[in-house]
């Protein structure tokens, strides 16, 4: 390896001295640091210090502990003077020095690029600052909240990909000079135009009481910051706390590793629940949001889109503000009764439990909607059911309220007509699920189902 | 460069910028030979050195001239035509050692991040002065003990660079506010 490749004080130095490193370098390890000419200046000191590291820094820490103590008789600057009070931990790394006390170590450690290009945190200290930003979040009397952009927040088509009926939106954009305010936006610079969706400012401005909020999304770093200016023109929600796909550390999933909150603190808004694999427990599934008609291609849905039907989700009814609603119960469960142990709580189990309450009270059996080879507990939607507090059962009887049904033909269902319990298709409990809401049975009848007709006798659960 | 260099071995560190000669090995098409040869040459040059970092000499910032464009060598096997252009560019370079102004640009727990035109800058907090302490909130900065000094994002301040790190094509540098002078020079506009 050349010197001058390494380090860039020596290329400019005069090539006696780079030759005279050469040589000190290649002879005997031990004997050369030791008989290593402290007189120079005493910057070159330093790199010439730090040069020798670089080469053989796990045999000569010890070695570099005694140099240190030499060098600050010299010079109080360097910052290795710290080292030799205390031996550094490296807690992390910018470039590929610890930035403590800028010696060369091994970059290991996670990625914080969003906070700056070139930083690393060794895991340890990811850990320590987790637990300050837990008091400091307690004595906030808050948590964390991790959003997600496209289909959460807001909906983004290329120009190229706008259908003619939807051109009449060129016309009703908002100025990007006061994005306050504004919901639909050109950005012609990246040929794109972005929709936020309905009750978004009101959702950012109660849920920032609440929460220390990040954005993580699966965009690119320029987009990210590009819809955070739309979004929070001030910088006061999210601050630096944009978490972009180029500062995942998996690629095609999202993970808590990079968030500096504790994950029993942390909730997560997403529409996608397989991009967070590690972290079912904290997201709250939203419901995408299909502005665009391009939106609605991208993911091989036939309806229309909201920009075609020329309507758009309901403000105080919508979505985000039933999430919202939602956000507000886990957090005063959080920190209720605000005692002094709130380490004992975690958001995880407490988010279950609202979720609980949703058809608290209900007994639902199911007929005809599970395959008949496989075990009904074990069935997705059973589970679901369970998540929201239902009980479920194989078999009717006079505890239950509803029957969830494919057909009318069937016997539970004639059952359930016969006794006047509700009758409904799965959507009632998916709804339930998506707006944590129980809903009107009325809304999820058979009647709206294309009739089966089939007189099988699939033996049914 | 060679007096610089010389003077910038003593004690003291002079400036960071330089105007040197480099050379570079110009590759080029066919289709760019003809009256403008010299012209797409050099356009070539500054499209493909200015605004990058070479490892031996920092930032290449702008190429100022040419010195002598030597004979073109037909690479065999391609049509190619390598020519090796030796021109004058200002380069900009850390020293260690060098105190330089920097504009803060994040404040975290562990320090702060500066930038020095196109150099980035870590200034941990072990060094700065005595009584400095982190302050999280809005707008986090490091207030000293009796609150006369508070450097936030967009302050400038005054640092001594204490180590340089060249990895691939970026540098890295560590520095420090520790000193007599160094520190806060202006509260931000």
């Amino acid at each position: 390896m050349s010197v001058a490749s390494d380090s860039p004080v020596h290329s400019s130095s005069s090539d006696d001295l780079a030759a005279f490193l050469e040589t000190e370098l290649d002879s005997d390890s031990d004997s050369s640091s030791e008989s290593f000419p402290i007189g120079q200046a005493q910057d070159d000191d330093d790199a010439q210090v730090s040069n020798h590291r670089l080469k053989r820094q796990k045999l000569e820490y010890p070695e570099d502990e005694t140099e240190n103590v030499a060098s600050v008789t010299f010079s109080e600057e360097i910052s290795e003077a710290s080292s030799s009070k205390v031996p550094c931990e490296h807690p992390g790394t910018f470039g590929n020095m610890c930035f403590v006390c800028g010696q060369k170590v091994e970059v290991t450690g996670v990625s914080f690029g969003y906070i700056h290009k070139g930083f690393k945190l060794q895991q340890d200290e990811v850990t320590r600052l987790r637990d300050i930003d837990m008091k400091a979040l307690q004595s906030q009397r808050k948590l964390c909240l991790v959003l997600d952009l496209d289909h959460t927040l807001l909906n983004s088509t290329v120009l190229r990909d706008l259908k003619p009926e939807e051109e009449y939106l060129k016309s009703h954009t908002h100025s990007l000079q006061d994005v306050s305010g504004g919901h639909i936006f050109m950005l012609e610079f990246m040929h794109m135009m972005t929709k936020l969706r309905p009750f978004v400012h009101s959702f950012l401005k109660e849920a920032s009481t609440m929460f220390v909020m990040y954005i993580y999304t699966m965009g690119d770093r320029p987009y990210a910051r590009q819809m955070a200016k739309l979004l929070d023109p001030k910088g006061e929600y999210f601050g630096e706390r944009i978490i972009s796909r180029d500062d995942g550390t998996v690629k095609h999933q999202k993970s808590l590793d990079v968030v500096l909150g504790q994950e029993k603190a942390v909730l997560i808004l997403d529409d996608t629940e397989n991009a967070w694999p590690g972290h079912k427990d904290n997201l709250i599934v939203i419901e995408r949001y299909h502005f665009f008609a391009s939106s609605c291609k991208q993911f091989d849905h036939r309806f229309q889109s909201l920009s075609q039907l020329k309507s758009d989700e309901s403000e105080p009814d919508g979505v985000l503000s039933a999430v919202l609603k939602v956000l507000k119960q886990t957090h005063s469960l959080f920190f209720q009764d605000g005692g002094e142990d709130l380490s004992s709580r975690d958001v995880r189990s407490l988010l279950k439990q609202v979720r609980k309450e949703i058809l608290k009270g209900c007994k639902v059996v199911f007929s005809r909607v599970f395959p008949t080879k496989c075990q009904a507990e074990d069935h997705p939607l059973w589970r679901v059911a369970e998540g929201l507090g239902a009980t479920c059962a194989t078999e009717v009887d006079a505890s239950v309220t509803h029957v969830v049904a494919m057909d009318v033909g069937t016997e539970k269902v004639r059952w359930a007509i016969r006794e006047k319990k509700f009758v409904v298709h799965r959507g009632w409990i998916d709804a339930a699920n998506y707006l944590w809401k129980k809903q009107p049975e009325e809304n999820f009848g058979l009647e709206q189902l294309k009739k089966q007709g089939t007189d099988d006798v699939t033996v049914e659960k | 460069l060679r007096e610089t260099e010389l003077r910038g071995e003593r004690k003291k560190r002079i400036g960071m910028f330089f105007h040197m000669v480099l050379e570079r090995n110009m590759q080029l098409h066919p289709r760019f030979f003809g009256r403008s040869l010299r012209e797409n040459l050099v356009s070539k040059l500054m499209k493909d050195v200015e605004g990058t970092i070479s490892g031996r000499h920092g930032f290449v910032l702008a190429v100022t001239g040419i010195e002598s464009i030597g004979k073109g060598l037909i690479r065999d096997g391609t049509p190619f035509v390598t020519f090796p252009v030796k021109y004058r560019c200002v380069v900009f370079r850390p020293f260690e050692g060098e105190v330089l102004e920097a504009v803060v640009t994040t404040v975290m727990q562990h320090g702060f991040f500066a930038e020095a035109g196109p150099l980035q800058l870590f200034v941990s907090n072990h060094e700065m002065q005595d009584g400095m302490e982190y302050q999280a909130g809005d707008i986090p900065n490091y207030t000293s003990s009796d609150a006369s000094v508070r450097i936030q994002k967009d302050c400038e301040v005054l640092l001594k660079i204490t180590t340089v790190s060249v990895v691939a094509t970026e540098i890295f540098c560590l520095g420090s506010i520790k000193g007599k002078y160094l520190g806060l020079l202006n509260d931000r506009a």
